[in-house]
């Protein structure tokens, strides 16, 4: 498809639907025994899922991950970071495609981004909006502070873990918050992936 | 190179246009410092002027804005437009450029982003699209707006007084949450320079008044002296010694057009009371013992 051949907005709807068509496949939804619902992301090797701590935090040691071809795969924490909110499970039979890692350091406010994730346990949605705001946000319980990236995307509970994408397809943030009920918080993947390099091997 | 653009670029380009017009509005906008708790954003309006929304500015003196590079500036008050919830500063030393205003009114469904500065270390920004252009909207005071637009844009908290800006970044209109209930209106562009070149100029806006008491009715067909329109304002009080009085006006006269606009409520009159017409002979006509009557009516300027 060339701009010189459909109109723009056919464009960006036709380039819009093959970008979340090629990221629904490293997009799971993590749950414990049949409870507690939240999504988490491919991560590099194929066999490891990120999430958010906050996602896993009290389900105990029996996890799995729901894939898009609906294979229920069993998953256990390897590491959990209550003040990154973060988590990384290792999943079993793990031959998963994950996500391309963008440069979350190079955000513009404004910068078109897309959420995936299972609002309401409601399997692979996808929603758009654009950075809102690049810094430091205060976190609560005297937390230190932190660098989020905050976005439109409209998220709901379950979206938890799910990764922000950007314009070239290329996964930029964890969604970890919701505030005031229209403000996204997502942990930069930079952030995440620093946090992944200081992980013990297994 | 292909002069093409595939759709997989698309994303790209969109995505570096709308962060490119964030950073061309936020380039000329200033955080304002004029209430106890969250600042707001305010446009730069001259070398030494920005525009700001009227009901941040909680207090009259001990005001500043701070400059995108990080500079704290004191602020004075020039001048409010309740009616508008505009308001206007004067800083020194401000050395940053102004916004850019679109020439053209925004059109509904046109793409546009709220752009503001509430936290210092670099601007905020929501996407959306412009949802209706309304007005008149009787606001604070009892004042009345004469055109607004509304955006599903997210206003975040110390929006008010930023940019609501097309995808080039230019102003289409200054966002405020002040004059509905909290809900997402933007003053359009060319109401908001016409508020800050009064308020630049003296300090206040011209809002006229006749002195009359009305209330819309229906104009029964054939009770309408050859006119199409089905309703007018009923005359019900003529203030003694009003422009209204002066001009001729008496009780149960209905009021049906006013410098050539037709009235057909309260609001419609109020829209039309503003700028060039305040201290001007004005045409209206009214319906009088079923004939049309044409009178001239000096408006009269608020104080």
């Amino acid at each position: 498809m060339t701009i010189d051949t459909y109109p723009p907005a056919t464009m960006l709807g036709a380039a819009a639907a093959d970008l979340a068509a090629g990221v629904l496949p490293s997009v799971v939804q993590v749950r414990g025994r049949g409870r507690g619902h939240g999504s988490g992301v491919v991560w590099r090797d194929g066999a490891t899922v990120m999430t958010n701590f906050h996602v896993v935090d009290g389900l105990g040691d029996a996890l799995e991950v729901l894939t898009l071809d609906n294979r229920s795969l069993p998953a256990r924490l390897i590491a959990g970071n209550p003040r990154l909110d973060l988590a990384l499970l290792a999943v079993e039979g793990g031959d998963l495609p994950p996500a391309t890692l963008g440069d979350s350091a190079r955000l513009r406010v404004g910068d078109l981004v897309f959420a995936v994730g299972n609002p309401w346990g409601q399997r692979g949605v996808v929603t758009a909006g654009i950075v809102s705001g690049l810094g430091d946000l205060e976190r609560q319980h005297g937390e230190e502070r932190a660098t989020y990236i905050r976005s439109d995307v409209r998220l709901a509970p379950g979206n938890s873990g799910g990764p922000l994408i950007n314009a070239q397809a290329e996964m930029i943030g964890i969604n970890a918050m919701i505030f005031g009920g229209d403000l996204s918080v997502a942990i930069p993947s930079h952030v995440a992936l620093g946090w992944a390099g200081r992980i013990p091997a297994m | 190179m292909s002069d093409t653009l595939s759709a997989a670029d698309l994303l790209g380009a969109i995505s570096a246009q709308m962060a490119d017009a964030v950073a061309r509005a936020a380039a000329a906008m200033v955080q304002v410092r004029g209430r106890p708790r969250q600042p707001a954003s305010g446009l730069v309006y001259t070398a030494d002027l920005v525009l700001t929304a009227d009901h941040v500015i909680e207090r009259d003196e001990d005001l500043s804005v701070e400059t995108p590079d990080g500079r704290a500036l004191a602020a004075q008050l020039v001048g409010r437009d309740p009616a508008s919830d505009l308001a206007m500063l004067r800083v020194a030393d401000l050395g940053v450029g102004p916004a850019a205003f679109a020439e053209i009114p925004a059109r509904v469904g046109q793409i546009v982003l709220a752009v503001g500065r509430p936290l210092s270390g670099g601007p905020m920004a929501s996407l959306g699209i412009v949802s209706a252009l309304g007005g008149p909207l009787r606001s604070r005071r009892g004042a009345v707006l004469e055109q607004f637009i509304q955006t599903d844009a997210t206003p975040y908290p110390g929006f008010s007084g930023g940019p609501l800006a097309d995808s080039q970044g230019t102003v289409v209109g200054v966002l405020t949450t002040g004059l509905a209930g909290g809900a997402a209106l933007a003053v359009p562009a060319a109401l908001a320079r016409r508020v800050a070149d009064s308020l630049a100029g003296q300090g206040y806006v011209k809002r006229g008044f006749l002195g009359i008491s009305s209330q819309p009715v229906e104009l029964p067909e054939g009770q309408r002296a050859g006119l199409s329109q089905a309703s007018g304002l009923l005359v019900v009080r003529v203030e003694p010694g009003s422009p209204a009085a002066a001009g001729g006006m008496i009780l149960g006269d209905v009021l049906v057009s006013f410098d050539g606009h037709a009235v057909a409520d309260t609001d419609d009159l109020q829209a039309l009371l503003v700028g060039e017409r305040v201290g001007r002979a004005v045409p209206a006509q009214v319906i009088r013992g079923g004939a049309l009557a044409n009178l001239s009516i000096t408006v009269g300027q608020r104080g």
